[in-house]
């Protein structure tokens, strides 16, 4: 009989390891000594070296974090205090397109009864001075400009009048997730650091080596370790594959901004403004902003990244800011490993890649990540090599989306820098995007362009992204009857919005207000 | 709209509360916070759900009156049809507050009676006197005042038997569909009532401490006020003949 998968061992704290570990024990419960004797016996141990800081990469989720807590039974009222989180309800670009004072915004709200309907055209056709298209076809963005929240003190947890995700402090956040963890799902954590990986004579990983506390056994090992990618990249040498060819991103120069006063308003949006070789993120937290330029190096100088970003934060927090920020530097070289789960261990986090902060796409991967070893943990040895190569299959082609949806930002650009000149050079293009856009000239993005039940990139977030800046999908060639059908309907729909605009604009308080209300009083569970 | 100012004998010398009931004195609301301690006179009249405050997101009980926004199906001209007014109701235009004795900011705050000075119960010609010629509470302000210290424990009573029936996920959302007697279709939304399927299997040392706290009895007037929600479609109904 095969060997059965009993015991998982994650190497890594930070976000990744946490929530990882938080994840699959939410789904099987960690056995206690007492009923070891009945013959279930599943334990999760992660190993944090207590030595290591972790990067806090990813303090912009998606919705799905909601679920993603949800289920591992914890309070959003306690997280979002505990984790200095704030409302998250899209990104907006600036610059972008032109940079002349350019601006369009991906809200998490698809466009309206987008089931059915696909507004796009119906909006192309509008004549000119039409509104926006994110403000044409979804209310939600109606809540940015005064950074309102997307729900109510009296709407429950993780209930929302419009989809909403978070902002957070990466730090507070990986332990918040511990202490739920240990004391709450019997997640054993051992604080060591790890000095040797011992194989097994199948060429698994038979057992970890810590300095602190010995030798650790296990059937399953997950490599939470960062970039090193201590057992996936060391110790199996699986390679990274760049590509950089594509986004050409590789430095990050982060920063912490205090709010000028302490109830300035908390953004809606993460805050994307484009650079002269990259793009500075903007994430507004309730106690404080925290921002980054990231840029390429092949582009740009560190000074003149500094400076741009300098001065990004004296335009938005004043001169006091600018000179009491410390930027603290991280190089990353974007991409992805070759394979992410290699005989018995699999990488989740940045061991397995890591590409621009754009589209906060970090975090999601470790929640789809963890979900999957979750949802599909191998019962038995042999089975995992089963699972392994499905898992494999389905990442990598999560991370090529991945790739076309971050170039697809970068494509549709008018600068002039050598930078976003750069990036509209055919050879930077990956070949499945470029077929996409051929496509998208004559035959808008929706539903017909969802290949996977559980697609990242839902076809929506391309129509924002394309029609924000100003992509031309040419009019159908022939007379549509289906089109002349929708004309109504379609304007129904434009007129439904408005009036949603104006409500939820009159129903919503700011993030400030009710973050405070939430301090004050608590969200109810029902 | 509400103007309160501190009630004072100088002040307010002449001031009188016109008593009777009605819709040009505020009483047209669809329904009226209440407090454990009057459950048993308000299930005998009303239904009683829990809804959330808007400002604060927590639980409160009410009275239930009507259907819709300003539908209150016991009012009946210028009187009130029920056995009882909740005290919420009966406590117009007064209004009980907080007030630092001394500028000591450790000091406890004590409760002074407040008056809403656009409530279209004031006049100078009818009603009842509030104070009499010596400047003393007549026997009306009196009972109110009393009525407002009631109010003011059942406020903190509420605080402890929300958490309290919170704790024991005795409260789930509720939306009502009424086919009125015209045949139009009404949906009573955004309220809250006893779980009674978690409260019949609630284990008996939790039914001991909900009795020890005094909310055991008020749970099961909150499940028995269920009833009048009939005798409410009927009033309804009524106003449609």
């Amino acid at each position: 009989m095969s060997k059965k998968i009993s015991r998982l061992v994650i190497v890594g704290g930070g976000t990744a390891g946490w929530l990882s570990a938080g994840v699959i024990a939410a789904e099987h419960a960690i056995s206690q000594s007492s009923d070891q004797a009945q013959n279930h016996h599943f334990q999760l141990t992660l190993i944090e070296s207590p030595d290591i800081k972790t990067i806090g990469v990813g303090e912009g989720t998606w919705p799905s974090m909601r679920t993603t807590l949800k289920k591992m039974g914890l309070s959003e009222t306690d997280f979002i205090r505990e984790c200095s989180a704030s409302f998250k309800q899209g990104t907006e670009f600036s610059g972008w397109t032109t940079g002349e004072n350019d601006n369009y915004t991906h809200p998490f709200t698809a466009p309206q009864n987008y089931n059915d309907t696909n507004l796009a055209p119906h909006w192309q056709a509008l004549s000119e001075g039409r509104p926006r298209f994110d403000h044409a076809v979804s209310p939600q963005s109606v809540l940015f400009a005064d950074s309102r929240a997307p729900k109510q003190i009296s709407t429950p947890e993780y209930a929302c009048s419009v989809n909403y995700g978070y902002h957070l402090d990466a730090a507070k956040f990986a332990e918040f997730l511990r202490k739920h963890c240990v004391e709450k799902l019997g997640v054993k954590h051992i604080k060591a650091n790890v000095i040797a990986v011992n194989s097994a004579e199948n060429g698994d990983i038979a057992s970890i080596t810590t300095d602190a506390d010995g030798d650790v056994e296990g059937d399953l090992f997950i490599d939470c370790s960062g970039s090193r990618a201590l057992l996936l990249g060391e110790h199996y040498k699986v390679p990274l594959r760049s590509k950089k060819q594509y986004l050409f991103n590789d430095t990050a120069l982060a920063a912490q901004v205090p709010y000028v006063n302490p109830d300035d308003p908390i953004a809606s949006c993460t805050l994307s403004t484009a650079q002269t070789a990259g793009w500075i993120w903007d994430i507004g937290l309730p106690s404080r902003r925290g921002t980054g330029h990231v840029y390429s190096s092949a582009h740009n100088s560190q000074d003149k990244a500094t400076d741009e970003l300098l001065r990004y934060i004296e335009r938005t927090a004043g001169a006091q800011a600018a000179e009491d920020a410390e930027p603290r530097k991280i190089n990353f070289d974007p991409g992805h490993r070759a394979e992410f789960w290699h005989k018995n261990c699999v990488a989740v986090g940045m061991s397995a890649g890591f590409i621009e902060p754009l589209e906060a796409s970090a975090l999601i991967l470790v929640e789809l990540s963890s979900n999957m070893i979750a949802e599909q943990l191998p019962a038995n040895r042999e089975m995992m090599d089963i699972v392994a190569r499905r898992f494999n299959q389905k990442f990598l082609y999560r991370w090529d989306r991945i790739i076309d949806f971050l170039k697809l930002h970068y494509i549709l650009n008018r600068r002039q820098d050598k930078y976003w000149r750069d990036h509209l050079d055919p050879d930077s293009i990956p070949d499945s995007l470029k077929e996409l856009m051929a496509l998208w000239k004559y035959q808008g993005p929706w539903h017909r362009d969802t290949n996977h039940i559980d697609e990242m990139f839902p076809s929506a977030s391309f129509q924002y992204v394309l029609y924000g800046m100003n992509f031309e999908t040419a009019p159908s060639t022939t007379i549509r009857r289906s089109d002349l059908a929708g004309r109504e309907a379609a304007a129904e729909l434009f007129q439904k919005n408005i009036k949603q605009r104006q409500q939820l604009h009159a129903a919503m308080p700011t993030n400030r207000e009710l973050i405070n209300k939430i301090n004050t009083y608590g969200l109810q569970k029902i | 709209m509400s103007n309160y100012s501190l009630l004072s004998p100088t002040a307010h010398a002449k001031l009188k509360v016109i008593t009777e009931r009605g819709g040009a004195y505020g009483d047209n609301s669809m329904h009226a916070m209440t407090f454990p301690f009057e459950f048993r006179d308000i299930q005998s009249n009303y239904p009683i759900f829990f809804a959330k405050d808007g400002e604060s997101g927590q639980f409160y009980p009410l009275g239930l009156f009507g259907f819709q926004r300003d539908e209150n199906l016991f009012l009946n001209g210028n009187s009130w049809d029920a056995s009882y007014l909740p005290l919420m109701v009966e406590r117009n235009p007064f209004l009980i507050g907080f007030q630092k004795s001394t500028d000591d900011e450790s000091a406890e705050k004590r409760p002074v009676v407040s008056i809403n000075m656009d409530s279209p119960r004031l006049s100078e010609t009818e009603g009842e006197a509030l104070f009499n010629d010596n400047g003393e509470p007549t026997e009306y302000l009196q009972r109110a005042i009393h009525n407002l210290q009631t109010m003011h424990s059942g406020h903190e009573q509420n605080k402890v038997f929300i958490a309290a029936l919170l704790e024991n996920d005795l409260l789930e959302p509720f939306n009502l569909d009424i086919t009125l007697k015209d045949g139009s279709n009404n949906r009573l939304e955004g309220f809250y009532t006893i779980n009674e399927e978690k409260l019949a299997s609630l284990q008996p040392e939790i039914l001991g401490q909900l009795h020890q706290q005094g909310f055991l009895q008020a749970i099961y007037m909150v499940v028995a006020s269920f009833s009048r929600v009939t005798d409410l479609i009927a009033k309804k109904n009524a106003t449609l003949a």
